[in-house]
């Protein structure tokens, strides 16, 4: 224990550091303290699981990143479960139930589209039209897609989900745009 | 003496603890009590005059920890090992042994060398500080007008109950293992549509939703022929992929009817384009309540929806602010139907025994890392001062969030897109987020965090409701790959301890370590109560009718 020695003896720094190591000794006390009882009454329950989760994924990472793991069958060029096999674009037809026209499963959102006259192409057709123009407004309450109950601290929601892609690009998902 | 402290592991005093309690009772404690110097949102400790610093009675020191005995008041130090002057107090007098930690107002023994602990001693603490907050509205701690019914939390309806359900699936216990579960099937991409594949995968094995509908809860058939002016009604398009997806054919189903219904009920997200899975699950939802649920639902009106999108996914969040001059909190209660986490990025693993290089640590984001970062005390800054009813001036505050009510099914979204507002784009992060298999949600709880905020003292706060179970598993997770304007959706789904990947139209097996490095987008947690494990394995066998028991399904093996 240091006794405070007689001012002359004492250079500043010294001081200095002498008060810093108390203050941090004070607060890595309190932090023990601070642990000590949330061991204690076992508020803490969950750590030895929490850890196992934690090695497991560790360990599962580095088994994925390794090259000569082969990983998950990719492609869709594979056999799944039941041992069937399926094109890239699925072929299964059937009816719109718009217009009644036969149309193959893989190309029925983009055809759907049309035929609904929704989507960013139909709703630039319409704009040119006046008698759509009154349409529009009258269609019906268009609903936001943020409700009532949605999740209150997010926002990241777009109010509208166009992007400006609309090829006919196959592969099928992204996340929002602003 | 407050019973009620299930959540903590039954302390045994030592022997001077018991002791002491046994000569004074609760005499120190009081007096200790109305020395305690409480701030509005911090910690506890022991008051000290400004005038004068504390010294040691042994050394008149005034270095280390200083703990004021119980018996004599008396101030010792404590500096390390070297000079133990609080032992030397003990010694020194008989049965002097127990002290307080000044600095934190926490129990010492002496002879121990310990922190101790005892219940009313905390009350004690927690009730000098309780006293010191300004009467809250609603506040941090409950007031008596907010009461949630103690509603069994396991209330599908009053034909559904668990046990009967159970004996109906024991008598079907003879399944060949080799057996794929019940309601796998494919989903055939309709183009640009497996954000909606995906999604519809977790739908159709979230076990409540699943339960509900192939007890008919909702039919196609009753329901259309009620109201045929009344054409759109997206439960009803829901039940036809039900039976479509466990009726036993393995074909790739095509959810084109589906697609058609929610182009009409969402408007503005209909179109050929890639799409966000998580706003379509919100729509989906909202779909759902609007055809089931009560027609308007005024904020006022606490009484929760019994649609069953909402009784499946609706939880309650608990937003506080705390007026950081008077500590005066107000609570605001919001519903919501999942919880959007962003990722923690600036965590490091503190684990690093299972890393190849002892003396790197990785930074390593973790859900529960998320979770902590989510209901963690944030300071809101000097430009967004709240008005305090206490101090009547706007003040600086406190905001902090925690789960008042979990759902059944815990839906959690990760923000893996970045808005930069300045440079006007966005991007999406890749970077992996570890999720546990199974997940305890206790520490996010409302209770939890206003007990943290209390300083984990042993006491049982109004509102507390100690029967809530917080353990779920997770059964669903919708994994993107890619990038922001052009990726790829695929879900993981864990059935009987196995899990599947389905992507569109494929179906096939994978190692759970395959999910575990997967780049997590959405995960749907089940509260471990629903979802039964082992012999009684209700995820591969549908819930059937109570009226037909022994109605064959086709397709069973």
């Amino acid at each position: 224990m240091s006794m405070l020695k007689e001012d002359d003896a004492f250079s500043n720094s010294e001081l200095s550091s002498d008060i810093f190591r108390d203050i941090l000794d004070s607060i890595i006390v309190d932090v023990a303290s601070e642990s000590h009882r949330i061991a204690r009454l076992g508020l803490d329950r969950n750590l030895d699981l929490e850890e196992e989760e934690l090695r497991l994924s560790a360990e599962a990472r580095a088994r994925a990143s390794d090259p000569s793991h082969s990983g998950e069958a990719n492609g869709k060029y594979i056999v799944d479960i039941f041992g069937q096999s399926h094109p890239a674009i699925a072929n299964e037809i059937f009816d719109c139930m718009n217009c009644g026209r036969s149309i193959m499963a893989g190309r029925f959102a983009p055809h759907l589209e049309k035929c609904m006259g929704k989507g960013r192409k139909a709703r630039l057709k319409a704009t040119r039209s006046t008698t759509a123009a009154q349409n529009r407004y009258t269609r019906g309450s268009p609903l936001s897609s943020q409700t009532p109950y949605s999740n209150s601290t997010s926002t990241n929601r777009s109010s509208n989900g166009s992007s400006a892609i609309a090829g006919d690009d196959y592969s099928n998902g992204n996340l929002e745009e602003p | 003496m407050s019973a009620r402290n299930s959540s903590f592991t039954t302390l045994k005093p030592c022997k001077h603890l018991v002791d002491y309690k046994l000569k004074h009772g609760l005499k120190g404690y009081n007096l200790i009590q109305d020395s305690l110097k409480c701030s509005p949102y911090g910690t506890s400790m022991i008051n000290k005059p400004k005038s004068e610093i504390p010294r040691c009675s042994f050394c008149s020191g005034y270095n280390g920890r200083f703990y004021m005995c119980l018996i004599c008041s008396s101030v010792t130090c404590r500096v390390a090992s070297e000079s133990n002057h609080t032992l030397l107090h003990s010694e020194s007098n008989d049965s002097h042994e127990i002290a307080v930690d000044i600095e934190r107002a926490e129990l010492y023994c002496c002879v121990c060398c310990d922190q101790v602990y005892d219940p009313e001693f905390d009350k004690a603490v927690v009730c000098k500080k309780m006293m010191g907050l300004p009467e809250n509205g609603n506040g941090g701690i409950e007031g008596g007008e907010f009461r949630l019914s103690k509603r069994k939390r396991l209330d599908f309806g009053a034909d559904f109950d668990l046990k009967s359900v159970k004996r109906l699936v024991l008598r079907k216990k003879q399944r060949s293992k080799s057996c794929f579960p019940l309601g796998l099937r494919g989903l055939n991409n309709l183009g640009n549509t497996c954000f909606m594949n995906s999604v519809l995968q977790a739908l159709i094995h979230a076990p409540p939703l699943r339960n509900y509908f192939l007890s008919d809860k909702h039919n196609h058939e009753r329901c259309c022929r009620k109201s045929p002016a009344d054409k759109l009604c997206l439960p009803c398009d829901i039940d036809v992929i039900f039976s479509a997806v466990f009726s036993g054919d393995k074909s790739p189903y095509s959810p084109a009817k589906f697609l058609y219904s929610w182009w009409q009920h969402s408007e503005n997200l209909a179109s050929y384009e890639q799409q966000d899975a998580h706003e379509f699950f919100i729509s989906v939802l909202d779909g759902i309540h609007e055809k089931l649920g009560k027609a308007s639902l005024a904020i006022k009106d606490k009484e929760d929806c019994q649609c069953i999108a909402h009784r499946v996914f609706s939880g309650l969040l608990r937003s506080d602010l705390t007026c950081t001059s008077c500590g005066f909190t107000s609570s605001t209660y919001d519903p919501c139907l999942d919880i959007s986490l962003d990722l923690n990025i600036s965590t490091s693993s503190s684990s690093t025994d299972f890393t190849s290089k002892p003396n790197e640590t990785i930074p390593v984001s973790t859900l529960t890392g998320s979770l902590d970062l989510f209901t963690r005390p944030e300071k809101l800054g000097s430009d967004q001062k709240i008005y305090c009813e206490n101090c009547q001036e706007k003040q600086n505050a406190l905001k902090q969030m925690s789960i008042k009510k979990l759902p059944l099914v815990l839906c959690l979204h990760i923000k893996r897109f970045e808005h930069s507002t300045i440079r006007k784009m966005s991007r999406k992060i890749d970077r992996h987020l570890q999720f546990p298999f199974s997940l305890d949600m206790n520490p996010y709880l409302s209770s939890s965090i206003v007990k943290k905020r209390f300083g984990n003292r042993i006491f049982s706060f109004e509102g507390d409701e100690l029967d809530v179970s917080t353990e779920f598993e997770v059964f669903a997770v919708v994994t993107h790959s890619g990038m922001l304007e052009s990726g790829h959706y695929v879900t993981y789904l864990r059935l009987t301890n196995q899990w599947y990947r389905c992507d569109d139209a494929w179906i096939t097996e994978v190692d759970e370590e395959v999910v575990r490095a997967s780049q997590c987008y959405l995960m749907f947690y089940v509260q471990k109560v629903v979802c039964n494990k082992g012999s009684d394995d209700m995820s591969c066998q549908p819930v059937l009718p109570l009226a037909d028991p022994f109605v064959p399904i086709a397709g069973y093996c």
